[in-house]
């Protein structure tokens, strides 16, 4: 007996997709079959690959996807966009994981910038930014975190006087993630003098090839150097290049730090199910499968993979419905990074004594899984720590009193 | 893609709510726990759930019911458990389900009219003293002619049941092959595979129709740490039973997914409940001359329990569908649903009670109500381990 069905045709829980996402999916499918050399698709590729080379290959790999139309997937079509839904989107980042695709070099200018200018930018801005974006001519960084204004983003310091038609940008930014191959950042600065926390900040769109901006690689834990510190010496920025409005910058932010993918969790799921069967994998090659307390975490940990699931899948049905999401990406980002990182440790666990061994054993290379591992310490810091969601959750959720 | 409840789910939701706090609120449920001897299935508490059609949500239309799924079921599964509601409704629901699968066209006939409509109790007996949920833990033998030997424990509500579905271990029929493993693997999953065969030469295993009043069946209380139920033994000595026919190991697993779907569902609400009350009280309770609850420490930790409490809601609903729609990942979804539920309201319980701080530690509070309920349910239909096991058993072992 297959359960009881309703008739009555209102919205029910139903985990298919409609027909032209499906479509859309298989499409998409066949082209990245057809344009993934099979070399890249080998756990640990990536790692055997220089940074240098690995950058370009991405970048240009991504360009050549946006060109065959994959790209934009719920952006406008007069924007360069696929004028597609949130779940084609989720389909599209999900395949992408699927097929083992590299990872996007310019996922901040897509993921937050993009849709801000959108919504607020100009005309001549949205000509200037949306295309070369779309098409990886122009790479995008993210400049809000600075040395004493990490979590407290309303503490920043970097400062804009303006002279003329122009501001003269004196500060550091910081975490920077691919600041050493970035052309453009946008970037919150405090643009009246005197100001202090949320007020008198502009989004400035900075060109980091202009003097005055320095980079400096930071290395990170696990040894590769993706992030960078941005140094800011009277670097000269148009006024035309404030995103949003002179002085508006605090709402511009949040408004972009709005666009979070509601349909990230699904693509994340995804990508940690294939690491999650790594795991498994190397467990077995230890002889270590069988253990009784190791299958307990193990499985421990594929509850959270799947509760992760199941909450991408209301994100995305709260999207697609036009509901508010409000306080819910803080459960959302806790839930995918700590079931993440939590993974990691148990796949620490399970190498027992060789944890501390890159090659075990002569046929195992764990390099690509230790690098996602050290990886994974990193998630629960980045975009809103774990301590700044839980506070964001107790008082906005929760209605718990403020803390003093 | 719909992955959320519908209004009309919400409304029931609503609606079971507003009953309870109108006509069943905790100071009715501290009457039942205070008085251990009651039967703890007050009269005008079940004919409102019979008159309120919630009983029915499970029943097919040509029985009376209002033929919905598991996952109507579970809404207010989720009330009844932040209710903390005492009462057979659960397993009335189970024992109903079971005869509407496996049971033949009479017994669906006279069963499921009068268990919808709130005028028969029913329970299952799936466990016997000492047993674990599965195979292995069945103490109760039957014999060719349906007459059913030995024990079972911890069933809920037997002495007040009109009907009790009875899991019990069947002898191999001489004229069939014996299927049946010859060691039973050390750790049983909660859930055997489905789809293996029928029949009682495959598996040894049937569900018996036992009426409370009949020859041969003792009814002993026991007692419990749970106050929201009432448990009782069963003792059987050549009771007359009647077979449903279509049970077999698939359909004793069927069951236990929808017993742990229901039980998962019951332990969300106490955990949602558990965290609400938590977080109104630490509003309010003032210490060192600020409300307690702007502490980190303790919002924190009440946000993870947010979030884990929200990620069992989203798992029951999951596992739920799943069973309704057979889809082929329902075996995961449940052992998911409900270890994941098993975390939430046991976390939620246990800082209910130190987020109360002295107070949390006393009979007078309702601390223990929701504490102790998570207690029972956590172990009912599979404890996390065996859950986890199960699940290992699905994702380490299949692994290519």
């Amino acid at each position: 007996m297959a359960g009881t069905r309703r008739q009555d045709g209102l919205d029910h829980v139903d985990l298919s997709y409609p027909p032209e996402a499906e479509e859309f999916r298989a499409e998409l499918r066949a082209w990245l079959t057809a344009n993934i050399p099979a070399a890249w698709t080998e756990p640990g590729f990536w790692a055997t690959v220089g940074e240098d080379e690995a950058f370009d290959l991405r970048r240009d790999w991504e360009r050549r996807k946006a060109l065959a139309g994959f790209a934009g997937i719920d952006w406008p079509v007069e924007y360069g966009g696929r004028g597609g839904t949130p779940a084609m989107r989720a389909i599209h980042d999900s395949e992408l994981v699927r097929a083992r695709a590299p990872r996007s070099v310019n996922s901040l200018g897509l993921v937050f910038l993009a849709p801000t200018v959108m919504a607020v930018g100009t005309p001549e801005q949205k000509a200037d930014i949306i295309g070369p974006m779309l098409r990886n001519e122009v790479i995008w960084c993210q400049g809000f975190s600075e040395p004493d204004a990490g979590s407290d983003l309303a503490a920043l310091r970097t400062r804009g006087v303006l002279d003329g038609d122009e501001f003269v940008v004196n500060g550091q930014k910081v975490w920077t993630t691919f600041a050493g191959r970035g052309d453009r950042i946008f970037t919150m600065v405090r643009t009246e003098p005197g100001s202090s926390r949320h007020r008198g900040l502009s989004l400035l769109l900075i060109d980091m090839h202009a003097p005055g901006v320095e980079v400096r690689p930071i290395r990170q834990m696990s040894g590769v150097s993706e992030f960078g510190e941005v140094f800011l010496t009277d670097v000269r920025v148009p006024a035309s290049q404030c995103l949003g409005g002179i002085g508006n910058g605090w709402a511009t932010a949040m408004l972009l730090l709005s666009f979070e993918r509601g349909a990230a969790g699904i693509s994340q799921y995804t990508a940690y199910r294939q690491a999650y069967d790594e795991i498994v994998r190397v467990a077995r090659a230890l002889g270590r499968a069988g253990d009784p307390v190791l299958r307990q975490e193990l499985a421990r940990r594929r509850v959270e993979l799947e509760c992760l699931h199941y909450q991408a899948m209301h994100v995305l049905t709260e999207v697609e419905q036009g509901r508010d999401l409000g306080a819910s990406s803080s459960v959302t980002k806790l839930q995918w990074s700590q079931a993440y990182q939590g993974l990691f440790e148990t796949f620490d666990e399970l190498l027992g004594a060789d944890v501390a061994l890159l090659r075990p054993t002569a046929d195992l290379d764990l390099t690509a899984l230790r690098q996602e591992s050290f990886w994974t310490r990193s998630v629960t810091i980045w975009g809103g720590s774990s301590q700044v969601q839980r506070t964001i959750v107790a008082e906005r959720v929760l209605g718990l009193p403020r803390g003093s | 893609m719909y992955f959320a409840l519908t209004d009309e789910q919400r409304a029931l939701a609503e609606t079971v709510r507003a009953f309870l706090a109108d006509r069943f609120d905790l100071r009715a449920v501290r009457a039942v726990v205070d008085d251990e001897r009651g039967d703890g299935h007050p009269a005008d508490l079940w004919r409102a759930i019979g008159e309120q059609g919630w009983l029915s949500v499970c029943v097919p239309p040509e029985h009376g019911g209002l033929g919905l799924g598991l996952l109507d079921a579970q809404v207010i599964a989720r009330e009844f458990g932040a209710g903390v509601v005492p009462g057979p409704w659960a397993t009335t629901v189970l024992a109903g389900a079971a005869v509407r699968r496996v049971g033949s066209p009479e017994q669906a006939a006279a069963v499921l009219g009068p268990l919808g409509a709130g005028e028969l109790v029913a329970t299952v007996a799936l466990r016997g003293p000492g047993g674990r949920f599965g195979r292995s833990g069945i103490a109760v033998r039957a014999d060719a002619a349906g007459r059913l030997d030995g024990a079972a424990s911890g069933v809920e509500y037997a002495h007040v049941a009109d009907v009790i579905v009875v899991a019990a271990t069947e002898p191999v029929a001489a004229t069939e092959p014996a299927t049946e493993p010859a060691t039973e693997p050390a750790t049983e999953p909660v859930a055997v595979p489905t789809g293996g065969g029928s029949g009682r030469g495959d598996g040894g295993v049937g569900l018996y129709l036992l009426e409370r009043g009949g020859d041969g069946v003792r009814i002993e209380r026991q007692a419990s740490i749970d106050g929201t139920t009432r448990l009782a033994a069963l003792t059987l000595t050549g009771a007359p039973a009647v077979r449903l026919p279509g049970s077999d190991a698939a359909a004793l697993a069927d069951l236990l997914r929808r017993g742990a779907v229901l039980a998962a569902a019951d332990l969300a609400g106490v955990a949602r409940a558990a965290l609400t009350r938590t977080v109104a009280y630490d509003t309010e309770r003032v210490q060192f001359g600020r409300p307690v609850g702007s502490f980190q420490a303790l919002a924190h930790h009440l946000a993870d329990l947010h979030v884990a409490v929200t990620m069992a809601e989203h798992a029951v609903l999951y596992a739920a569908h799943a069973l309704d729609e057979g889809r082929p990942d329902a075996d995961l979804a449940v052992a998911v649903a409900k270890s994941k539920a098993n975390q939430a309201a046991g976390d939620a319980t246990a800082a209910m009670v130190q987020y109360h701080g002295g107070i949390g530690y006393t009979w007078e509070h309702d601390t223990h109500f929701f504490y102790k309920r998570a207690k029972r349910l956590v172990a009912a239909f599979g404890d996390s381990r065996q859950h986890l096991e199960h699940l290992a058993r699905l994702t380490v072992d299949t692994v290519g």
